[in-house]
């Protein structure tokens, strides 16, 4: 239905259609993210698991699973925040509708093709950049920049003195990521080699997840947390300590990743010291969205999207607790190759960020449908699974990377370590399967809000008649 | 916007300017929602000075560190004299070296190493596996120092820290306590938290609140 809007005329396409496209498009690019990640762990825990088949092999899937979580369900879920807070925070309409519904569409389409060139084997070879330059340009053109002209330009145009934290954050960061997908990327376009593209790499990697995964989502929180519970934000002041620790010590500890290879030493030092530095942005903004709780703490056990938020919030606890101390020498030499990170990298990307977003989504489609929920049961039933399967996957990769950890330094022959950790690859598929389990169930029960979910009334709020009849 | 510096570390805003923006912040409504100005509660804040000694601490070459080849070569050299021999235990063997080698490293250049041997205890089987490597080194350490092995498990081994290169090629095996990285976190840390200073201090003093009752 969306699709007709793509050549209709600005004025004509009702406010909330990007949004809705875009809500729409990362749920179910988070299905097919979480989707090929059970796969992936099936074949990890069970190794005869489709084999045979050159496509299904792990190294052709996983790095599918790993772009389509961050650039279709994680990025598209942003956009599609971006799409309906920032107009709103700004007291006025989204800039262009139809720019909106065109970037939705050529991502989905950009995203589709890139990925199936990966599946296919076509890669640059380069962990978290491995979409081939041509589909990096396609990403950064085709969609973040028409992106950032939407929000820029609704920013511009507000009705409001001020501008809202949350609107610093979406502003900055789509630039920040602009920047990170041309200079990271770099490294392809220039053929550039040895110890300066493994760093251009890594940059990358860390500046997607430090300039655009988590203060987007962090973002994110600042809006719904409020806004749900109808408190005013603990403090303006808290945000800006947290908005420039995030600019200064969140984009500089790129080297972090690289602890045991041959760059200059005095860099892995300051980059190790700036990597603790990253707890006092998670300080800040733990402490800001905890505090702008107070009194309606009920809400956490009520209102599905404050059930979300927050639990996204705590989880930020000891993701930045780890990211701050795990990159340490004294640490990062027994965990660094482990199942560990792999356990971090979920705690941050399907922990933290993904619980954000879902409580987003949820809100934002909503109020764009102007429908309430279908079900709650249904939307408990998606948290339960989502965070229930979350902690298996977490806790038993966790374990799995110690373990592996103690193989590697002790010199411990590499079948061995295999065996003991096949629980631990069996406790993961689980968890991994919960998760894709819950978010079909989401789909459903988001398909059925739009189709046949109660109208909410002028005036009021979708979640305030949750648990009216 | 007019910049008051009689009483810097309250507020750098004048009374004009904190008016307008509480103002501010009480008439205007970002799609239903207001901002308070309270400040980061005191424990947060120490929490935050704490991080940053904590980022400097805690990547120091203090903790996490193996134990090297020098810290066990007093311990070995005592291990054959006669009165450790007629000693009845191994546990009592172990007790009487360790206290002499502690004796020795406390009068040792390096102050660190009677810590580390405090917190790298060793077994008198173990120091029997590894003690012919550490005669072999000593007595031909080549163009790295007892302090450039490390001891892991049985083996006696190159430490697998690479440091800068040294003036015969080779490199530093031997973390450094301080390098150039910890001077430019120093500056920057500075640099953040002045700027941070001066950032939250033109706002509002944090104990001028926004009455949300106005708010429209």
């Amino acid at each position: 239905m969306l699709f007709k809007f793509l050549f209709a005329k600005n004025e004509d396409i009702p406010p909330g259609s990007a949004a809705v496209f875009f809500g729409f498009s990362s749920i179910l690019w988070f299905i097919i993210g979480t989707g090929l990640g059970s796969f992936n762990a099936a074949k990890l825990a069970f190794p005869d698991f489709a084999t045979g088949v050159e496509l299904f092999a792990f190294g052709h899937m996983r790095q599918v699973h790993v772009l389509a979580v961050i650039l279709g369900w994680i990025s598209m879920a942003f956009a599609m925040t971006m799409m309906y807070m920032t107009p709103s925070l700004g007291n006025t309409k989204l800039w262009s509708e139809k720019l909106g519904l065109w970037t939705a569409f050529n991502w989905n389409i950009g995203l589709s093709l890139g990925l199936i060139l990966l599946w296919m084997g076509i890669t640059s070879g380069r962990e978290y950049s491995d979409l081939i330059w041509p589909i990096d340009l396609v990403v950064v053109f085709g969609v973040l920049v028409p992106l950032g002209i939407n929000v820029w330009m609704t920013i511009a145009h507000r009705r409001t003195q001020g501008i809202y934290i949350t609107n610093w954050f979406f502003g900055s960061c789509i630039f920040f990521v602009i920047m990170v997908f041309l200079v990271g990327q770099s490294a392809e376009m220039f053929n550039l080699t040895g110890l300066t593209e493994a760093y251009l790499t890594f940059w990358f990697a860390h500046n997607v997840l430090g300039l655009w995964i988590t203060p987007v989502a962090a973002a994110i929180a600042y809006y719904t947390i409020p806004k749900l519970t109808g408190n005013p934000l603990y403090s303006h002041r808290i945000g800006h300590l947290h908005f420039w620790s995030i600019i200064a010590f969140y984009s500089t500890p790129a080297a972090h990743h690289l602890m045991s290879t041959p760059l200059p030493e005095w860099l892995k030092s300051f980059a190790s010291v700036e990597g603790v530095l990253i707890l006092i942005p998670a300080v800040a903004f733990v402490a800001n969205i905890l505090l702008t709780m107070k009194g309606r703490w009920s809400m956490f056990v009520e209102n599905i999207e404050i059930k979300f938020s927050v639990t996204g919030v705590l989880l930020a606890i000891p993701l930045n607790m780890q990211g701050g101390f795990q990159q340490t020498r004294a640490i990062n030499w027994y965990i660094h190759g482990t199942g560990w990170i792999v356990a971090h990298a979920h705690l941050a990307l399907l922990g933290m960020s993904t619980a954000l977003e879902i409580a987003a989504v949820y809100f934002g489609l909503q109020q764009m449908l102007r429908r309430k929920l279908y079900s709650l049961a249904l939307a408990n039933f998606h948290f339960w699974f989502f965070i229930i399967g979350f902690c298996i996957y977490w806790i038993s990769m966790t374990i799995a990377g110690l373990i592996q950890g103690a193989g590697k330094i002790y010199e411990v022959p590499y079948i061995d370590v295999v065996i003991a950790e096949h629980p631990y690859m069996i406790a993961r598929w689980v968890g991994g399967s919960m998760v894709f389990t819950g978010n079909m169930v989401w789909l459903y029960n988001m398909y059925m809000t739009a189709r046949e979910g109660t109208v909410v009334p002028k005036g009021r709020y979708a979640h305030e008649l949750a648990y009216e009849r | 916007m007019a910049w008051k510096l009689d009483n810097p570390l309250y507020s750098m805003a004048d009374e004009e300017e904190s008016r307008q923006v509480i103002q501010t912040w009480e008439q205007e409504k970002h799609g239903g929602m207001w901002e308070g100005n309270n400040r980061l509660p005191f424990p947060f804040t120490f929490l935050i000075g704490l991080i940053i000694l904590t980022s400097f601490l805690v990547t120091m070459p203090i903790w996490g560190a193996r134990p090297t080849a020098e810290l066990y070569v007093p311990l070995v050299e005592l291990m054959d004299a006669p009165e450790v021999q007629r000693m009845a235990t191994n546990e009592e063997r172990m007790k009487y070296i360790t206290d002499r080698a502690m004796e020795i490293h406390a009068s040792a250049e390096d102050s660190r190493l009677t810590g580390w041997l405090e917190r790298h205890p060793i077994s008198w089987v173990d120091l029997q596996m590894v003690a012919d490597q550490l005669r072999e080194i000593k007595a031909a350490p080549g163009a790295y120092q007892l302090r450039d092995y490390n001891v892991v498990g049985d083996q006696v081994v190159l430490a697998n820290f690479e440091g800068s290169y040294r003036d015969d090629g080779l490199r530093n095996r031997t973390q450094p306590w301080w390098d150039k990285g910890y001077w430019i976190d120093l500056f920057y840390v500075s640099y953040f938290v002045l700027t941070m200073v001066i950032v939250c201090k033109r706002l509002p003093h944090f104990s001028r609140k926004p009455d949300m009752s106005k708010a429209v």
